[in-house]
């Protein structure tokens, strides 16, 4: 899923300042996953900013939505009717949600409720960790199905730096595993090490961000 | 916003959420869900102590709640195993998030209890009362309470 | 064999010496004279100096910059080159910018992570993007395209070739211990031609992996230095460690050091003991050592080492 997570209240407080009448708008679909935009955190936010805004002087009205999936035309639009009613935008889904929003309702200023920051799975309940960062050229079958672009910390090709802790965390973070010594492991239980004795040359980061944004056509599918 | 000068008549409101479990098996609850109780005291019936959300104790506070006390089964006398670990946690939410608005962590307690009579929760409200009287009345206080 | 590039350090390995480098890290600032200081004090003692490039991701003065002012005073400069802060493109200009500028030894390193500064004492960069458009074995493969084949990574032809003694690191006691001899293998087909190694206490441990590397052939194809760092204290022996990835120090050292009335003392012998011990591995060609923020120690520990003079080649 897409994992996003609120910004700093107090950040959000400042980029409400001066208006009145705020849509909070969440999204049910991966945000909601993980715990940062759904309904339950809008309904949390909701109270918080009213709050944290009326401690600063400033009183707001605040009107509540959750849309099935806010990266969606057909569900954005459930938004035509209250849009009148306010001068601003909050978004808690993620930036793709985000920014379909603005470009529906172009007059009005939307802000980030969250920061989109991976694209990760629910590890355990309350932990999210990273597993893909949309490279744009897979390299999981050669990696025993671990990525090291999205879980090593200097997204390493060749094994493990010399900085694997010695319980085999990462030597950025004491609570992440050094994903090299676990992609290791795998291959050692598959008996395999020698697969990952052979040099990977330079990947071409040209299929991701780094070739411009990216543009996927399917002629098939095109009306 | 500057600080109120203490207001010696000020009653708290407080809202008591409390576990139907927690409650004494003697004792029967109030009729209907919601019930004021004495003054400043209104009770809400809750069939586990883990049915109130973070969110739903904070609108209680954003509509001009004082304090909120949610009343919860001890940890492991708690009929549906987690539920009052769970409304721990949530208050625990609830509090960090008002104190990053500066409206008093105070404002939302959990007190674990067990065999409570009606004269114990309103004992309890007291407490909670005298423990929120020094953050002064609810600025959100208006036109939203009912 | 006649030396590929020509390097003070290729000549000595090749000639069969046991090859002595040594560290001068450029200073936070933009004056050369605490750098021209060290060299100073340190030259003529090693075979190279390696210049580090903004360790722990402190930024420092460029390694290339400092590896030409060192050289200008008579210190042959092994440049490192971390993969953390430029592209492929950046690099390989920085490369033909060091060739052209004299540099020929270069170690091609993954780099700290930008987050490493920050637990220091240091603010350093943690909200600084990384790049590691590359890793260290393609830096590696990269600059070995630019010398043999006159070939950028991309493709395209470099109207000479840049010559470079290719050096590469080694922690072989790292964690999953098993891997790390497979990556040594993997760094020299990739064509490092000199690896230096994490700081080595354990010795039996050590010698150990390095006998895994002499049955697979890798100490006839690349010459491993053994990393030497001089003990100051017990604690600074138990701090590495538990903390340091890689090392590993035996009790009995550590229980050494702290029962030393004189520590400098113990702490000169016990890396002379080191020295005299990774030389006896067969398939150790050198040591790369080090004395932090004790470089003065230095020259007293390599003449007492038997490494002084070193060999004119
Ligand atoms: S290799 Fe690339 S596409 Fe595959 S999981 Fe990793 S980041 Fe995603
Ligand atoms: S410790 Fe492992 S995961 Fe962390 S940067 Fe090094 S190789 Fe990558």
């Amino acid at each position: 899923m897409i994992v996003a997570e609120w910004k700093p209240i107090p950040e959000l407080l400042a980029s409400l300042k001066g208006h009145k009448n705020i849509l909070l708008v969440g999204c049910a679909t991966c945000v909601a996953e993980c715990a940062a935009g759904g309904e339950r955190e809008v309904l949390t936010l909701a109270p918080v900013l009213k709050m944290g805004l009326k401690e600063q002087g400033q009183d707001v009205n605040i009107i509540t939505k959750t849309l099935e999936r806010q990266c969606e035309p057909e569900f954005v639009e459930e938004l035509a009717e209250i849009a009148p009613q306010v001068d601003a935008i909050m978004s808690l889904s993620c930036g793709i949600g985000m920014q379909l929003v603005a470009e529906r309702f172009i007059d009005l200023p939307l802000y980030p409720g969250v920061n989109t920051t991976s694209l990760a799975i629910r590890e355990q309940p309350g932990l999210w960790t990273a597993r893909c960062a949309a490279c744009g050229d897979c390299m999981l079958g050669e990696t025993f199905g671990l990525c090291p672009v999205a879980r090593c910390a200097k997204s390493l090709m060749n094994g493990p730096c010399g900085g694997t802790r010695k319980d085999g965390k990462c030597e950025v973070d004491p609570d992440t595993e050094c994903i090299w010594r676990l992609i290791v492991e795998r291959a050692e239980a598959r008996g395999r090490l020698e697969d990952l004795a052979k040099v990977r040359p330079a990947k071409d980061w040209s299929n991701s961000g780094h070739g411009g944004p990216k543009r996927m056509l399917r002629e098939d599918l095109r009306s | 916003m500057a600080a109120a000068k203490p207001d010696p008549n000020f009653q708290p409101e407080i809202v008591v959420l409390y576990c139907r479990q927690a409650l004494d098996a003697e004792e029967r609850p109030p009729e209907g869900a919601r019930q004021a109780l004495g003054l400043g005291v209104r009770l809400v019936l809750l069939p586990c102590s883990s049915k109130v959300e973070a969110y739903q104790m904070l609108k209680i506070v954003e509509q001009g709640a004082d304090g909120v006390l949610l009343l919860a089964c001890p940890e492991k006398a708690c009929r549906f195993l987690t539920g009052s670990l769970k409304a721990e946690r949530r208050v625990q939410r609830a509090r960090q998030l008002l104190g990053l608005v500066n409206m008093g962590p105070e404002r939302v307690a959990l007190r674990r209890v067990s065999g409570l009579s009606l004269k114990d929760i309103l004992a309890l409200a007291g407490q909670m009362a005298s423990e929120v009287k020094a953050l002064g009345p609810n600025p959100m206080k208006g036109d939203n309470l009912q | 064999m006649k030396p590929r590039v020509g390097t003070q350090l290729e000549k000595v390995l090749l000639a069969g010496h046991f090859a002595l480098t040594l560290e001068i890290g450029p200073p936070q600032s933009p004056n050369p004279e605490p750098l021209r200081k060290k060299a100073a004090l340190l030259k003529g003692l090693g075979d190279g100096y390696n210049v580090t490039d903004n360790q722990t991701a402190v930024v420092r003065m460029s390694s290339i910059a400092a590896s030409k002012i060192i050289l200008d005073m008579g210190c042959e400069p092994v440049m490192q080159m971390v993969c953390r802060d430029r592209n492929r493109i950046a690099m390989q200009s920085d490369l033909l910018g060091a060739s052209a500028l004299g540099l020929r030894n270069v170690l091609a390193l993954s780099g700290d992570h930008q987050k490493a500064s920050a637990a220091g004492k240091l603010k350093g960069h943690p909200g600084a993007k990384n790049v590691y458009d590359i890793d260290s074995m393609q830096l590696i493969a990269t600059i070995k395209g630019l010398r043999d084949e006159a070939r950028q990574l991309g493709g395209d032809a470099i109207a000479e070739p840049a010559p470079f003694f290719i050096g590469a690191a080694w922690t072989p006691l790292g964690t999953p211990r098993n891997y790390r001899v497979l990556r040594l293998a993997k760094k020299i087909a990739a064509g490092a031609d000199f690896v230096q190694t994490q700081a080595v206490y354990d010795v039996p441990a050590f010698a150990a992996q390095v006998a895994k590397a002499r049955d697979m052939g890798l100490t006839d194809k690349a010459a491993i230095l053994a990393g030497i760092i001089v003990p100051r204290s017990a604690g600074m022996l138990s701090y590495m460690d538990r903390q340091v990835p890689g090392v590993e120090v035996p009790a009995e050292l550590i229980a050494r050091m702290k029962q030393a009335k004189d520590t400098q003392a113990e702490g000169i012998k016990v890396t002379l003991e080191l020295i005299q011990a990774v030389k006896e591995i067969p398939g150790v060609k050198g040591v790369h050592l080090q004395a932090i923020e004790a470089e003065e120690l230095l020259p007293e520990i390599v003449a007492a080492a038997g490494l002084s003079p070193r060999p004119q080649v």
